[in-house]
Order: structure tokens, then sequence, then C-alpha cells
């Protein structure tokens, strides 16, 4: 009898196809938007995960880099550094500015940082090497890709004429994409001498953090200085807390959508087939019988639905790589697991909801 | 095997009326009918379209319940079952033929046969076995593997029986099974209904307006406006 559920779908090709159709897009969007969300939470804390410092210092409130302000006063930073147990004090300056290409122009996260300190410069390279002098910058992969920037080019930077050394990765936000110049160039750009974001501090082998760390905030006025640990944390909720909202909104939209387009199909097939499931009642099938096939309705159409996405999504993950390259998704076989087994509960939910069609037929339907 | 009428009833029944109550009216379909029905007997119900030939038999089968009066099954009346021990029961002891047979199309002969096996609790592995054997006994076990669209009417109605019978049913419920068959066709149909039921002692009983019937018949029970004439 599970043939009956197969035949009964394979009856109505342009349907089941359509259908089948239908549930692989709203897939396909719950996969994208995770890997999207995947590549975003990479990109946006890579920076931190690889520049690891004993202690990140910012202006007292400043809780992360990517959504608040912090300034930190020349006099500050040469506290830090003199601080009993600091090995090395690496004042960092973000800044957002703009680079110009043609008549196009893109905002980037600039990142000033002292080659010599050995942190504060770009996670990964993909190709080159980091800035060393002033009058040069690494960009970040995808900003290169999306401007068409090359090796050696010139880059215009508010004016300023940078040769391009490097390109970064691990430095895509998604909104926004990190590059890296000299903290000199970068201090110069906003006319301010002396002034950085914040101080990534390395402590001296067997000193402890705790101390440093109470030294910093209490005899330091106005800082504050987070352990990586949880600087990482409070720059992956920063990025969650923009991130998240969407992905949830669109994936229940997504989910919906899915669900009432399965529960729709099987609502049809069982009226299409109400004399079928009358004279199985009639014939003394148990009520669970005749659930079980509406769910296995459901499970079939989810199962080829799922593969039909899969083999959907990884080229259009790749087009649209190609076509917006600050868009990079990361797909992982948890996520696509994940999706899996909630595009069959929610078959599950659909099959439910046909099901109810089936106490509105009677067995004297068989005899009329 | 039993002879007709040697055993007690299968079925009885006892001043059964039903009564369907509509909006701001009700319609009696069935009138204080009482009658009884043994093992390897072939019970004709005859009567005009609306005499209630049809809600007699699914008050027999149990689909149905009566407004008074009493229906007992196998010996027990039917107020004692709950509706998934009248579901266990249809499918472990009952066997239908609809008009037209009502085969399910998308399930080949053999599948339409072991439907009802299964749900009398087959095991799967002997299901096919059986669903085949009972084909090949009423002479289509060569159109096992064939959907019903590709059966002919004749073909149809030995598969009907044999779906009919594949649950070893102690009483077959047929209702105007010769509706749409020529002479020829209708008369196969209840000789092979007939012959099937006193091979198994089984009890028949059968709703049609079919006056070639009646020569099967071991009682004939005429209604009309829902009473026995």
């Amino acid at each position: 009898m599970d043939m009956y559920a197969v035949r009964t779908l394979r009856s109505q090709p342009l349907r089941l196809a359509l259908t089948v159709g239908g549930i692989a897009l709203c897939i396909v969007l719950m996969l994208f938007l995770l890997a999207v969300y995947r590549g975003v939470a990479d990109g946006s804390v890579e920076y931190i995960r690889q520049n690891r410092a004993d202690l990140w210092v910012l202006q007292d409130n400043a809780t992360n880099i990517l959504r608040g302000s912090s300034l930190i006063r020349p006099e500050q930073i040469l506290a830090i550094s003199r601080a009993p147990g600091v090995r090395t004090a690496a004042p960092v300056l973000f800044l957002l500015s703009t680079i110009r290409r043609g008549d196009r122009v893109g905002t980037i996260f600039l990142t000033g940082f002292d080659p010599g300190a050995g942190l504060g410069g770009p996670p990964a390279l993909a190709w080159g090497r980091g800035p060393r002098a002033d009058d040069e910058i690494v960009l970040d992969r995808s900003f290169a890709m999306k401007f068409g920037f090359k090796a050696g080019e010139e880059v215009d930077l508010q004016g300023r004429r940078l040769k391009l050394v490097g390109i970064s990765r691990g430095t895509n936000a998604f909104v926004i994409q990190y590059a890296f110049v000299t903290l000199r160039f970068a201090r110069d750009l906003i006319g301010v001498p002396g002034l950085a974001t914040c101080v990534m501090v390395n402590a001296e082998p067997g000193a402890e953090i705790g101390p440093i760390r109470e030294e910093i905030c209490d005899v330091l006025a106005g800082l504050q200085a987070y352990d990586q640990a949880t600087f990482l944390a409070n720059n992956v909720h920063e990025m969650r807390s923009g991130f998240l909202p969407l992905l949830y909104t669109v994936a229940a939209i997504g989910s919906v959508v899915l669900t009432a387009i399965l529960s729709l199909l099987l609502s049809v097939n069982i009226l299409e087939r109400r004399k079928d499931f009358a004279i199985l009642k009639t014939l003394g099938a148990p009520s669970g019988f005749l659930w079980g096939l509406v769910v296995k309705q459901a499970a079939l159409i989810a199962s080829v639905s799922c593969a039909a996405a899969l083999a959907l999504f990884f080229p259009l993950v790749r087009l649209i790589e190609r076509v917006s390259p600050e868009v990079t998704a990361k797909s992982t076989p948890g996520q696509v697991a994940g999706v899996a087994a909630a595009v069959l509960l929610m078959s599950l939910a659909s099959s439910l909801a046909a099901v109810r069609r089936l106490r509105r037929i009677y067995v004297l339907e068989a005899f009329s | 095997m039993n002879g007709p009428g040697s055993s007690a009833p299968l079925v009885r029944l006892e001043g059964v009326t039903k009564v369907f109550n509509g909006s701001g009216h009700s319609t009696t379909a069935v009138r204080d009918v009482s009658l009884e029905a043994r093992r390897g007997e072939m019970v004709l119900l005859m009567g005009p379209s609306g005499s209630g030939k049809t809600t007699l038999l699914t008050l027999i089968a149990g689909l149905a319940r009566p407004t008074s009066g009493r229906v007992s099954l196998f010996g027990r009346g039917i107020e004692r079952f709950s509706t998934r021990e009248l579901q266990a029961f249809r499918a472990e002891r009952i066997g239908f033929i609809f008009q037209a047979f009502l085969l399910i199309e998308a399930l080949t002969a053999a599948e339409n046969v072991g439907i009802v096996l299964r749900f009398g609790r087959t095991r799967r592995s002997e299901r096919a076995a059986r669903a085949g054997a009972l084909l090949g006994e009423l002479g289509v076990g060569h159109l096992a593997d064939r959907f019903p669209a590709g059966l002919s009417q004749g073909e149809k109605q030995r598969v009907a029986v044999a779906r009919a019978l594949a649950n070893g049913a102690e009483l077959l419920i047929a209702d105007e099974p010769t509706g749409s068959l020529e002479t020829r066709q209708a008369v196969g149909i209840i000789a092979l209904l007939h012959e099937q039921a006193r091979k198994r002692g089984a009890a028949v009983i059968v709703a049609s307006h079919d006056l070639r019937l009646r020569d099967f018949a071991d009682r004939i029970v005429t209604l009309r406006d829902g009473a026995i004439a």
C-alpha cells in the first residue's frame, strides 16, 4: 500500500513537480540564509578570533568593535603599555572610509595597525602580504573582486593613492568589508595623532591576566578590558543581534509557505481520492493506516524536495557569489541536516493539517 | 463447511429503524425491519431505488447504528462494539462488494486483494501469496499485476470477489453488484458469490433491484419505503 502513496502522487506529475519545486525553493531559501549567516558570523569576528590578544582594551562602555565607538587617548595607550605585567600593547584604529574606483564608491572598515607589533593585521591572506609602508593597503577579497582590483594596482582611498599589496580572507562582514593600512596612515587620515579605537594587550610570560585587567580598568579611568573569549562573545552577540531577527523572520515565512503548499497538495489529494478513502474505511482500514498514507506522502514529497533543493543550492550559491562577491555563504553538513530535519517536521505538521479532511469522509460514500 | 441455515444466525435484526435527521425534517430510511442470515445462506434484499436497501446493508455491516431496534453480528449486539472494534470486525470477518466493484485504481489486482489482508493483520510475507492464490482460484491469477483500468468488467468482478473473500469473511455484503453488467456477467458474479459462500460457509446479503438474481437467493426480502413488504 506504500505504492498507493507513490502512485497517487505520480498520477498528477505537473502538480507534483510544481509542489516539489515550490518546497525546494523554500528549502533553498532557508539553506541560503543559514549559509549567509555562517559566512557573516565568520567574516565579522574572524579578525578577533585570529588576532589572539590576552586583553582587548576599549573606552569604557564600549563592548565590541562592530557596532560601538571607542576612542583611547595617546596618554592612556602609553599608560597601558607601562602597566605591570604588560609585554606588548598594540593600538588599532578602526575607521569607516571610502574607496573610489571610477564612478563607483565603496565603504570599507579601515583598520590601521602597527605592522611591527605583530597584532591587529589581516587574519588571513589569500594573496600577497600585509602593509608595511604607509602607502600600502590590503583589501578584503570580496571587496577587491566586487570592484575589480588586481595585485599592484593603485587604490584611491579618500583621495590618497595606496598600492594594493595583499588580499585578505575572513574579513567580509556582509554589509561591510575590512581593509588594512598602517596605524600611522589611519591616524593621518583623520588628522588626530596618537588616537586608537582599541589596544590589544599581551602579557609577560607567566604573568596573570586578572591583575593586569584590574590595573587597566581601576587605575586608568575610563577604560574597559576584556579577555579574548569575552570580547569574542561580545562581538558575536552584536553580530547576531543585527542578523538573527532577519534570519528568523525570513525562515519563518519560508516555513509557513512550505507547510501551506504541502498541506494544500495533501488536502487536494485526499479530496480527489475521497472515494478510495471511503472504500478503505469501509473495508476496515484503521485510522492510523489512513493517516500513515498521508504522512508517507508528505514525507515523500519533503524528501524529494530536499534532494531537489540540494541539487539546486550549491550551484546557485556559486552563481550568487560570482555575481555578488560580498555575499559569502558557508554551508556545513550540520546546517543541511538541521534544515532537512526541520523540513521533515514541517511535512509532519502539513500532514496533520491535511489529515483532518479524512474525518469528513464517510464510509457511506462507498455506497453512493 | 455448513449448509444453509444449519447454524445460529450470523446476522440478526430485530425491529430495526433508522431515521436520518436533516435541517428541520427527518427521513425514516428503514422502518421496523427484522431479519436473519445464516452461514451458507444468500439473502437477497430487493426493492426499488430509495426503498432502504443500502441503508439496511450499512446497518447490517455495522457502518451505521440503528435509531431503534437491535442489530446483532455473530451473536453480539453492535451497540456493544466500539468504533475501533467495528473497524476490526469489518477488516477480519466481513467482505464487501460495491456497486461497479470500486477497485482502487492506483493498486494492482493483487494489491487490491492484499490490502484487506493488511487490515486483517496478516503478515506481510503471506499477503502476496494469499492474494495470488485467491486470484488464481477465481481464474484471474494471471492478471495479478494489472491495474483496474486494464481489466474487463468480468475480470474486475472477479478481483472484487477475491477482495471480499480475502480476509476469510464469514459475512459477505454486496451492494447492487450487477447494476452495470450484462446478463451473462451479472449471473456470473452472483453464481460466483453463491458458490464461494457455500464453499466457505459464509452468509451473503445482496442488495439489488435486479430480478435476474432471484434464482440464486435462498431467501428474498422485499423492501418498500423502508419496511419489509
